[in-house]
């Protein structure tokens, strides 16, 4: 117990004295997190919009395909985007194993599913006299699919910090694709995972304080826009 | 522009002789095998009352929301009178297809569709009176203008900065039909628009209905009631087993009652013109 409580001491040192180290790889985690999460939320709200709004041959199993790839494990993602990235591999050439690019990819192919199945749900339990409004009032389908999402954005909004809760947590698809090189592409999983092996716990219980601080920022964050909404 | 609409939206109400504003040809509506909508024959006129009654499930909000464009129909036609350009119109009087559309969405030019419960979005009364006319992209100021004329037109200034969500069934109703209003509507389609109102709510709304019918708005009312307010409408159509079913003007006026001729007259002088607050 003492021990615990002097390690994590030190971890707080750590952080408040601006260990390089330590806040490179924070550094790392949210570049590329942020980068993925930006460039995944507008394809995938338009996915589930148009899964929502149209009817067409095929919907059925587009949306049984994006739940289903809810439940695949990120390392199995990690192992897929390997096996097409590695020198072997049909996209060996573009170099891309082992870089923040790839790790990105990886991210987004994780965070893809979550967003499209949360987005549909949150889409599909809006009110469908929402949709009708826009258009009978002239709306244009970009004006009235941005209306329809601020309608809805409270669901958007969990979609969005669900999906970004995953792939900042997750540690499988980031060790196979980015190597967990210092400084290029460890993050803070990798880095807790590697140096809990390591026998240096003081960096792990750092990041983990920074990872629980950051999944507790956010869902307060989201209950109080839910809230917010409940109120009106 | 937008004020130049406002006041030909007073000009002498089209009577029944003009050319309709919308034609409706062998329409049919199915929900998987069951027929909703056979419909042979439809035209509705410009500044016409028309009230279109039918039992529960008759299939009258269907029908309304394929005239606004807002629903798929399975066969037939459409036809909206071009009015792009006025002078033109008197010219050409020809009819806009717009069945090119392969019997999707169709949407029309100057026909609203208000639900039974409107919906108003999740912001202030003044931003849903404008929203119509942000799609128009008209300038700010313009439309400030124009919401602030709405707000005075349904008598709900007070209500201008509220959130939209919080207002009583009846202030939202009558601020959907302020929000059509600014789009000044050919054709308006009212589904249910005093259903489960209280009285006073329900004056406040047909008083905001009978305007816009006075300032030349087609309206189509729809209701499951066996007694309607007669006092709006020029013609009954009935929907019965997916058939329209159009009552004669005698048996319209035999189920006029003479009270409600005294007390709310239908003259279009006898509402002060919209006009007058513009």
């Amino acid at each position: 117990m003492g021990d615990l409580t002097q390690t994590s001491l030190e971890a707080l040192l750590l952080l408040v004295t601006g260990d390089t180290e330590l806040w490179s790889i924070i550094r790392v985690s949210f570049s590329t997190t942020l980068k993925a999460i930006l460039l995944a939320t507008p394809v995938a709200f338009l996915i589930s919009f148009i899964l929502s709004i149209a009817r067409f041959p095929g919907r059925w199993f587009l949306i049984s395909l994006f739940n289903t790839l809810l439940g695949v494990p990120t390392v199995i993602v990690g192992l897929l985007l390997y096996l097409l990235l590695s020198r072997s591999g049909p996209f060996g050439d573009l170099r891309l194993l082992f870089t923040e690019p790839a790790m990105i990819l990886g991210q987004i192919l994780i965070a893809l599913p979550l967003l499209v199945a949360m987005g549909l749900a949150a889409f599909e339990g809006a009110d469908r006299r929402a949709w009708e409004t826009t258009r009978t009032l002239g709306a244009g389908p970009v004006r009235a699919m941005l209306t329809l999402m601020y309608e809805v954005r409270f669901g958007l909004a969990a979609a969005g910090t669900a999906a970004y809760g995953r792939i900042i947590s997750e540690v499988g698809c980031a060790m196979m694709v980015g190597g967990n090189i210092l400084n290029y592409t460890r993050t803070i999983p990798t880095a807790i995972a590697l140096e809990t092996s390591k026998g240096e716990f003081a960096q792990g219980i750092a990041l983990g304080m920074v990872l629980l601080l950051l999944a507790l920022g956010l869902n307060f964050g989201v209950s109080i826009m839910q809230r917010r909404g409940e109120i009106y | 522009m937008k004020s130049n609409l406002f006041l030909q939206s007073v000009s002498p109400v089209k009577t029944a002789d003009d050319l309709p504003l919308l034609k409706v040809r062998g329409l049919t509506k199915r929900y998987g095998q069951k027929q909703i909508l056979d419909i042979d024959k439809l035209d509705l006129y410009a500044g016409q009352a028309v009230l279109l009654s039918g039992k529960n499930g008759a299939g009258k909000s269907t029908l309304m929301k394929i005239l606004a464009g807002i629903e798929r129909y399975n066969e037939g036609s459409l036809y909206y009178k071009e009015d792009r350009n006025k002078e033109d119109q008197a010219r050409h009087q020809r009819f806009l297809q717009f069945s090119f559309l392969r019997k999707k969405l169709s949407l029309s030019n100057g026909i609203i569709y208000l639900h039974q419960h409107p919906f108003l979005f999740d912001i202030s009364v003044r931003d849903n009176l404008a929203y119509g006319l942000k799609c128009q992209r008209m300038a700010k100021k313009q439309q400030a203008q124009i919401v602030q004329k709405a707000l005075n037109w349904s008598g709900l200034e007070h209500l201008a900065d509220r959130n939209a969500k919080t207002l009583s069934g009846g202030e939202m109703q009558r601020i959907a039909l302020a929000r059509a209003w600014v789009l000044d509507p050919k054709l308006l389609l009212l589904d249910e628009p005093t259903a489960n109102m209280d009285t006073e709510s329900r004056e406040q709304t047909s008083f905001l209905i009978r305007r816009l019918i006075n300032q030349g708005t087609g309206v189509v009312i729809c209701s499951h009631e066996t007694k309607p307010d007669n006092r709006l409408i020029d013609r009954v159509l009935h929907l019965d087993n997916g058939k329209l079913i159009e009552s004669s003007r005698a048996e319209l006026n035999q189920t006029r009652s003479p009270d409600n001729e005294t007390s709310l007259p239908k003259t279009r002088a006898a509402i002060k013109p919209c006009k007058d607050l513009l």
